[in-house]
């Protein structure tokens, strides 16, 4: 049974990431994104993770998606709808992919992997594990998104933005 | 039944593999962040997968603090995006080629 | 100073003076300043030699001041230094004095108006150089240093013959000089090499080599006697050797350079005594030689190309005395010639100077106007033909007996016909320049006009050697070589009477026009001599040089243009790694992590 519930599970994310990698129509490719996303978080959940399912769902889906949308809208040119190849070209690119799969999975299948049953899910328990054990991590992870939220105002302003710095 | 350790990585390092072909051969620059995007979330993917065959919370916390270090990427990422954009007038990224030599 | 310390002022009082003037060019532009240090330093030099002769005449014992040089596979290679023995010290002081003569002559020769200060001391520096280089010559204690101070007089020997480098032809002489010698000296390189090869050092006792080698070695130096010497056939750049200033011709055309090559052979007397071929061959050329030019000095109307052939045919008695075996009987016809030919070229200078001009056929009745000239000269001049008390009738019998009891038929008939030909030119340039009178041939304001003091002296020291000289021959014989000494024998008169001979022809032809001979007489050279020169040396020459030019254009040069070419083209094709694309270096960095992927994979990390 949870193996027809997995095959959905990947069939939906790798369907959504080779989409995400051919589509033509940008739009397109974002709402596949999307879809991938969604995807994860039903691993996720399949795997007891219910906190980072649901996580995954809002900042992802819901702000990550929106932002590269509304990015879209604000440098819409009638020609770059149509996103053409690279210089790297097809062959190449496809060389490095599958390169790398070829060379991960034979190290994911000689490993000696651990096997156990996940943890009932627990968000308290994850919540208070970010507050004690991991506090520092935490405090400096909020510095970093304070870091990042100015450098995206900073690297996003107008020339002209007529403030004072 | 449990799925297999390995089952969640083979599918994790496929969607790598996938955003590592979009990073490569798209031209837009906004595609290429959203290969990007499948990328670190196939390294989440692979953190909670090793947690919970541990039989921890600690691949959580580790999948949690990557989500929110690629959020603040793709927002950088982003606002760089834009000021491209108005540079060039062309999001494509071969368009911002002044370091050529 | 002291008997140690003479040696190294021989060389190194005119080093300095050398050195000196070569590095403080206000100095050497001085003029007068520059010749009085070099003239100074010369006094010093030959001073010193004139020490080192009077120790050698008492028997004292050699110095040999060496210093061990080049090592090679801790055995040295050759000594530098300086050598003072019976066979050295006298010719140092006959360079030395010569030289010291020269110089003194030279500041009166070389009138203000004509020479610059910078000039003149242009040549007093070329002057300290050659002092140098040929005392470097004569005390060497091995062939190599003789070698080195053979090519450096050489290289003096062109400087001063282009002395008046605005002449093309004097350019030229000095070139050709150059050439010859250099043509002659590969040879003589050859031998040196052989003789490394035969005996591992550059000494010349060859005791216990076989005959050939001995042979060898010596016909192979005796090349460069041939040339330096202007020996037939490779005489052919001491005549235009007279290009440059008189003193010059003087000095190293008629006295010392050209007495280097048979100085060559006394000094490695035991490699060419010890070989019959050798001195046969000797014997021959220094024959052929003495005769053969001075039939072409009969034929000059220049007076210094008339004296040039004329040292040729002296040297060729030299050679051909060595040839006989007689060391000493060259070497003392070597030292009596450097003062009569010496004394002979500066009384043509004083001509030279006072009538602005070189040929004799414009020349006439000087006697009156420059008397102390005209007797000095006449010295010089039966010196050189050979009539007693003068040295060279000494020097000139003992090289004929020498001959005569060799057995060297035809050589010693040669010679002793050179003796009456001799006694013609020398006759007709006397009364072509000093006696007859020719209105008709000599401008009216070059009535001649006596030379200053400052040529006269040495002049005067020259002429009472060359007086004096011939009363010391035993002394000299018994220092250079435990050998015969002279006696007045059959051979004796029979040179006297054929130079007497030739005298008398000379006068005959020249006061009574006997023959129809008058005055104009046509200019003589060799010059298909030269032209075959030409094309068998220095065209094939230009031709190897053009060849090696080619080879070094497009080989050497080729290879380093491969070498920068291949640089650009990777230089090209890195440059297509930065592109400036982004999808590039992203795809460099995806390459980078695929490759560092299999090593991990292969090599197992973190397994």
């Amino acid at each position: 049974m949870s193996w027809v519930v997995f095959g959905g599970v990947a069939a939906t994310m790798l369907t959504g990431a080779v989409q995400v990698a051919r589509s033509d129509d940008l739009v397109h490719a974002i709402f596949w994104l999307a879809f991938t996303l969604v995807g994860t978080a039903a691993g996720f959940a399949m795997m007891q993770a219910d906190l980072i399912a649901v996580l995954q769902v809002m900042l992802y889906t819901g702000g990550v998606v929106t932002l590269m949308l509304f990015s879209v809208l604000l440098t819409r040119r009638l020609d770059s709808a149509r996103a053409s190849v690279a210089s790297v070209g097809t062959s190449s690119g496809l060389f490095v992919a599958i390169g790398f799969a070829v060379l991960v999975l034979p190290a994911v299948f000689t490993s000696a992997l651990p096997d156990g049953t996940p943890a009932i899910a627990d968000s308290a328990a994850v919540a208070e594990s970010f507050l004690t054990r991991h506090l520092i991590a935490f405090e400096a992870l909020s510095v970093l998104l304070l870091a990042a939220m100015i450098g995206a105002i900073v690297i996003a302003r107008r020339k002209d933005w007529g403030g004072e710095w | 039944m449990v799925i297999p350790l390995s089952a969640w990585l083979t599918l994790a390092a496929l969607m790598f593999a996938c955003g590592l072909y979009a990073v490569l051969t798209r031209r837009n620059a906004l595609a290429l962040l959203l290969g990007v995007e499948l990328m670190a979330n196939a390294a989440n993917l692979n953190l909670v997968a090793f947690g919970a065959a541990q039989g921890s919370y600690e691949g959580q916390v580790m999948a949690l603090f990557g989500m929110a270090l690629t959020v603040a990427e793709v927002a950088v990422g982003l606002a760089v995006v834009i000021q491209l954009y108005r540079r060039h007038k062309d999001i494509r990224i071969d368009a911002a080629s002044e370091l050529s030599g | 100073m002291t008997l140690s310390q003479a040696p190294f002022i021989v060389i190194f009082a005119p080093l300095a003076a050398f050195l000196l003037l070569g590095a403080i060019a206000p100095l050497r532009r001085s003029g007068k300043a520059a010749a009085g240090l070099v003239i100074l330093a010369t006094a010093f030099s030959f001073e010193a030699t004139v020490e080192l002769l009077v120790h050698v005449l008492r028997g004292g014992r050699d110095l040999e001041l060496s210093y061990r040089w080049i090592r090679v596979a801790g055995e040295p290679l050759a000594e530098v230094g300086l050598l003072v023995d019976g066979t050295s010290a006298p010719m140092a002081a006959v360079v030395g004095l010569v030289a010291l003569c020269v110089q003194i002559y030279s500041l009166g020769y070389l009138g203000p108006e004509e020479h610059t200060k910078a000039d003149i001391g242009r040549y007093y520096t070329w002057h300290a150089l050659f002092v140098v280089a040929m005392q470097s010559l004569v005390l060497a204690p091995n062939l190599l240093q003789l070698f080195i101070g053979w090519e450096l007089v050489g290289l003096c020997s062109y400087l001063l013959i282009g002395f008046y480098w605005e002449r093309a032809y004097a350019g030229k002489a000095a070139v050709k000089a150059f050439w010859v010698n250099k043509f002659a000296d590969s040879f003589l390189m050859l031998g040196l090499v052989v003789l490394w090869v035969d005996t591992q050092s550059f000494g010349w006792d060859l005791a216990g080599l076989p005959a050939f080698n001995v042979t060898t070695v010596g016909l192979l130096l005796l090349m460069g006697t041939v040339a330096k010497s202007a020996q037939v056939p490779l005489h052919i750049w001491l005549p235009d050797a007279m290009a440059g200033p008189t003193p010059v011709s003087a000095l190293l055309h008629a006295a010392t350079m050209v007495a280097a090559g048979v100085y060559l052979v006394l000094r490695g007397w035991p490699i060419f005594g010890g070989s019959e071929v050798t001195l046969t061959a000797m014997a021959w050329i220094g024959s052929i030689t003495a005769i053969t030019a001075a039939i072409f000095a009969c034929l000059q109307d220049d007076l210094k190309k008339l004296l040039a052939y004329s040292t040729c045919s002296q040297l060729g008695y030299m050679v051909a005395a060595l040839g006989a075996g007689g060391m000493a009987a060259g070497y003392f016809h070597l030292t009596t010639h450097a003062f009569f030919k010496a004394l002979l070229f500066l009384g043509a200078g004083s001509v030279i100077h006072a009538t602005h001009q070189q040929s004799m056929s414009r020349m006439g009745g000087l006697a009156k106007g420059m008397p102390v000239t005209f007797v000095l000269f006449a010295i010089g001049s039966a010196a050189l033909v050979g009539l007693p008390p003068f040295a060279g009738f000494f020097s000139k019998e003992l090289v004929l007996a020498e001959l005569w009891h060799a057995g060297l038929t035809v050589p010693f008939l040669l010679c002793l016909l050179g003796a009456a030909v001799t006694g013609f030119y020398v006759t007709r340039a006397l009364l072509r320049v000093f006696l007859l009178s020719g209105e008709h041939r000599m401008p009216a304001h070059a009535k001649g006009h006596e030379s200053p003091w400052t040529m006269l002296l040495p002049m005067l020291a020259l002429a009472v050697l060359t007086l004096g000289a011939g009363f010391f021959q035993a002394d000299f014989t018994a220092t250079v070589a435990a050998e015969q000494a002279f006696h007045f024998g059959g051979v004796g008169i029979a040179a006297m009477a054929l130079a007497l001979a030739g005298v008398t022809a000379g006068v005959l032809v020249h006061r009574l026009g006997a023959l129809g001979v008058t005055g104009g007489t046509p200019m003589i050279e060799d010059r298909p001599l030269d032209a075959f020169y030409e094309w068998a040396y220095k065209a094939r020459l230009l031709d190897y040089a053009a060849a090696i030019a080619w080879v070094d254009r497009y080989v050497v040069d080729g290879l380093m243009n491969l070498g920068a070419w291949w640089t650009l083209r990777a230089a090209e094709l890195a440059r297509r790694l930065q592109s400036g694309r982004i999808s590039d270096y992203v795809w460099a960095v995806g390459m980078g992590m695929l490759a560092v992927m299999a090593y991990g994979l292969v090599y197992g990390l973190g397994a």
